[in-house]
């Protein structure tokens, strides 16, 4: 079995675990209409985590995304409330916004050269005050039913007696994770994001730019973000300076718990996807419980460590029985 | 005889004024196989790195198949159809052999790649040459002599018609390289010409169909296949009046002290086999070998920074397995390989360079260090190993690599040492400071301490050892401990030739 497939089954162990945990305390955790809660839940950190997906395989980091969905929001309901232009523009808006959001950081980090983790973190602050900057109110609302829509059921039916809500951010994660998984497994863009990853200097002996590899990462990630602020704002038909405070750390949660290893080369969206909903699982069952969602981060935070513990012992492991299996094979050619 | 398809003619190159190539001419037949070879320092990778683009001459002309063609870039060097085979593998662990052959000229139809014709290709490369690779392996998966097979590959999928080797067969199993041999004859059979650097005369006497040896800077000599004899190369690498000159040759001696350090049959997963030798106090014992021949690796078992997986080390009386800070508290100080690397904390000053394994004997003030006896320690070391700059607050990074070298060795001088070992301690540093550190060196060991010199420098070797053991493939070969001894006798035994 391919190693990135046997990764991908662990982490859908855990997250079995993880039901049966939960399901054991509360029987509600298993039912149709929170799985889909859970589903709904984790569709923009999910649609955010394909982006960092790509950064995280070239060994970078991006810790502004949750910034630039608040931003993103910010533009559109700002812009909305004085020009009443038509929705769709506002959308453009949005992504535009996003995606120049995406080439800050890009130029930041591969052309001054300037730490991921350090460049950043200041684009983080950068952009959430940008958003305190051009707000007048610390919210607006959006509640034109065109914008509204999208926050909402693309369809619903009956199924076995349970209701079932299709929600359009849920469509766009699977579209976005399926057209993430395209990008970096059949094109060269894709192929040179595990490159730059994996061997940097190789990289750039065959011909690859790495540093514009590495602006497209960014890029990408801005413009997802983009698409998971203008979710979050019609979901929430409102906006407000602190929107999506906590959308700098989930994302990268998920794709580390769906695979991606932080120092490059490894890991792919269907994995983050994975790990997307592992983290909205455990959001629901630490509610479920009844914690106080002060807790929530105590936990998400130790479980990033295990998981991120369990990894390095993993490719240990692997890498030292790969290394005894040569010696074995050179051993038995020697006698 | 086949076409010349690449010509260096009077190939002149300077670094700040020392000649390192003197009108070098050097020439490559299509489909031949021709070996370079030369001592450290005759000019070889800089007469690569100019081919290849990396350094720019002075003066001379390159033909590529009869015109004359200027390479300024590795770019320039690909384009004409010439592909390097990187010492420290260029290939990309996270992808599949088939993406690594085709890396930035994948096959694409409207921006998605064709894998299947891409896998195709790679398959009838891969026919063609005789490789023993599966197109969809995953590149981090494969040992270190596959992943060097795709490197070939990957030159060949680009059209190369010169494949330049450096040292390919430095960190493979016998095995692998049997593989290498016989993949580099069916590129002969297929026209494709090679440049085999190695310094390993039984692999260049096995595959070369020529020769040339640089020695100085200087062509020494262009041999066809049947003029190839051991002896001869070697005495034309290191040059027979300097060989028998005075300085060069030196007699070895039966040690007299007490045993200090006993080794016994220790081996590990890969680099060395079962190697049993005694140190004894107060000798310099020099380890000579061809690069991969395992020693440096023994050297880091001992101290404690990787680990052995059989045998035993005993040291002082006692039975040791060790951990660098238990080596560093029982005696032993270790001078590392690779300097910048391993060897000090550039961005420290003098002081605390040499005061990082010396805490243990600095006092403390309450919870701090005791800044002055640190300071004290480090005016020491200075004065002792004569560091220019003499401040101790200077920067190690900034310093000279002789200087910088001082302050390694100097540290351990700091402490109660029983035996030091130094791997490489005077490569890349100038003549006056290599001779103040064999100095030192000699100074340790009429005190008593037992040295261990790691050289490939024969020279050197021969020069500081007291007595000599050869290494070759893992395993000691020669014993060099009474009579005299000369470049060629220690280079005969590294290669593998009888005495």
């Amino acid at each position: 079995m391919k190693q990135s497939t046997l990764r991908k089954l662990i982490t859908l162990a855990m997250l079995a675990v993880l039901c049966i945990f939960f399901t054991a305390k509360n029987a509600v955790f298993m039912s149709a209409g929170n799985l889909i809660a859970i589903l709904r839940d984790a569709s923009v950190a999910g649609i955010v985590g394909v982006g960092l997906t790509c950064v995280i395989l070239t060994a970078g980091i991006d810790l502004s995304t949750g910034s630039v969905i608040a931003l993103v929001g910010m533009t559109m309901a700002n812009v909305y409330e004085y020009t009443l232009w038509p929705i769709w523009v506002m959308i453009l808006l949005g992504l535009l916004v996003g995606a120049l959001c995406g080439l800050i950081n890009g130029f930041v980090v591969a052309r001054l050269h300037i730490p991921e983790f350090i460049g950043t973190l200041a684009t983080m602050g950068i952009f959430r005050s940008l958003t305190y900057v051009i707000a007048v109110d610390e919210s607006y609302q959006m509640r034109t039913a065109e914008f509204v829509k999208w926050g909402g059921k693309a369809a619903s039916f009956q199924l076995g007696g349970q209701n079932v809500d299709i929600y359009w951010v849920v469509i766009a994660l699977l579209v976005i994770t399926l057209l993430g998984q395209l990008l970096l497994k059949k094109t060269r863009l894709g192929t040179n994001l595990y490159a730059v990853g994996s061997n940097p200097k190789a990289a750039q002996l065959s011909g690859i730019n790495t540093e514009n590899t590495r602006i497209m990462a960014f890029v990408i990630t801005g413009l997802l973000a983009a698409v998971g602020g203008v979710f979050q704002t019609a979901r929430l038909q409102s906006t407000q300076v602190l929107l999506a405070d906590s959308f700098n750390f989930d994302p990268i949660a998920a794709a580390v718990i769906g695979g991606c290893a932080l120092d490059g080369g490894e890991g792919d969206c269907i994995g983050t996807l994975l790990g997307a909903i592992f983290m909205a699982a455990l959001n629901s069952g630490i509610m479920k419980l009844g914690l106080s969602s002060a807790w929530q981060n105590v936990i998400k935070g130790i479980i990033i460590i295990l998981v991120v513990l369990f990894d390095a012992w993993y490719r240990r492991f692997m890498s030292t029985r790969a290394m005894k299996r040569k010696a074995q094979q050179s051993g038995t050619e020697v006698a | 005889m086949s076409e010349i398809i690449l010509e260096a003619k009077g190939i002149c190159k300077s670094f700040s004024g020392v000649k390192v190539l003197k009108s070098v001419n050097f020439s490559v037949r299509k489909g031949e196989v021709h070996a370079l070879m030369g001592e450290n320092g005759a000019g070889k990778s800089t007469l690569i790195k100019i081919l290849t683009g990396a350094y720019t001459k002075d003066s001379g002309t390159i033909e590529w198949k009869g015109k004359p063609v200027e390479i300024n870039s590795l770019g320039d060097c690909q384009k004409l159809g010439m592909s390097c085979i990187y010492q420290e593998l260029s290939v990309i662990p996270a992808l599949t052999v088939s993406q690594n052959v085709f890396l930035g000229r994948e096959p694409r139809t409207l921006g998605i790649i064709d894998h299947a014709k891409m896998r195709t290709m790679t398959r009838e490369l891969i026919e063609r040459y005789g490789f023993p690779l599966d197109p969809d392996a995953r590149v981090s998966d494969l040992g270190i002599g596959v992943r060097q097979m795709v490197e070939i590959l990957k030159g060949l999928s680009c059209k190369a018609e010169v494949l330049i080797m450096d040292e390919p067969t430095a960190s493979l199993s016998g095995k692998e390289a049997e593989t290498l041999f016989s993949i580099i004859e069916r590129l002969r059979e297929q026209g494709v010409s090679v440049i085999y650097i190695s310094h390993r005369l039984e692999e260049v006497y096995r595959l070369a169909d020529r020769l040339t040896i640089l020695r100085d800077g200087e062509n020494e000599a262009v041999l066809d296949h049947d003029q190839i004899d051991p002896r001869k190369v070697i005495s034309l690498m290191i040059g027979k009046e300097i060989d028998e000159s005075a300085g060069t040759v030196n007699t070895m001696h039966t040690p007299t002290g007490d045993v200090l350090l006993h080794v016994e049959r220790l081996s590990n997963l890969s680099s060395f086999h079962d190697v049993s030798f005694d140190i004894h106090r107060g000798e310099i014992v020099g380890f000579g070998g061809l690069i991969g021949a395992g020693r440096t690796e023994i050297m880091r078992a001992i101290f404690g920074i990787d680990s052995f997986t059989s045998g035993s080390i005993t040291f002082d009386g006692k039975p040791f397995r060790s951990t660098p800070k238990k080596s560093i508290r029982a005696g032993i100080g270790f001078v590392p390989e690779d300097r910048r690397g391993q060897g000090f904390i550039p961005l420290l000053s003098t002081t605390r360079n040499v005061a990082l394994t010396n805490y243990d004997i600095i006092g403390k003030k309450g919870l701090a260090i005791d800044e002055k006896e640190e300071l004290a320690m480090s005016r020491r070391a200075i004065e002792k190993m004569d560091v220019r700059p003499s401040d101790p607050g200077k920067q190690v990074g900034l310093m000279s690599g002789g200087n910088q070298q001082k302050v390694v060795v100097g540290k351990w001088l700091m402490r109660d040492l029983k035996l030091l070992i130094v791997d490489e301690p005077t490569a890349g540093i100038d003549v006056g400071a290599k001779d103040e550190i064999y100095g030192i060196l000699e100074d340790l060991a009429h005190q008593g301490v037992a040295v261990i010199l790691v050289s490939s420098d024969l020279q050197e070797l021969i020069r500081v050892s007291h007595r000599i053991l050869v290494m070759r493939k893992g395993s000691i070969v020669r014993e060099f401990n009474n009579g005299s001894v000369t470049q060629s006798m220690v280079l005969e035994a590294a290669s593998g030739l009888q005495a």
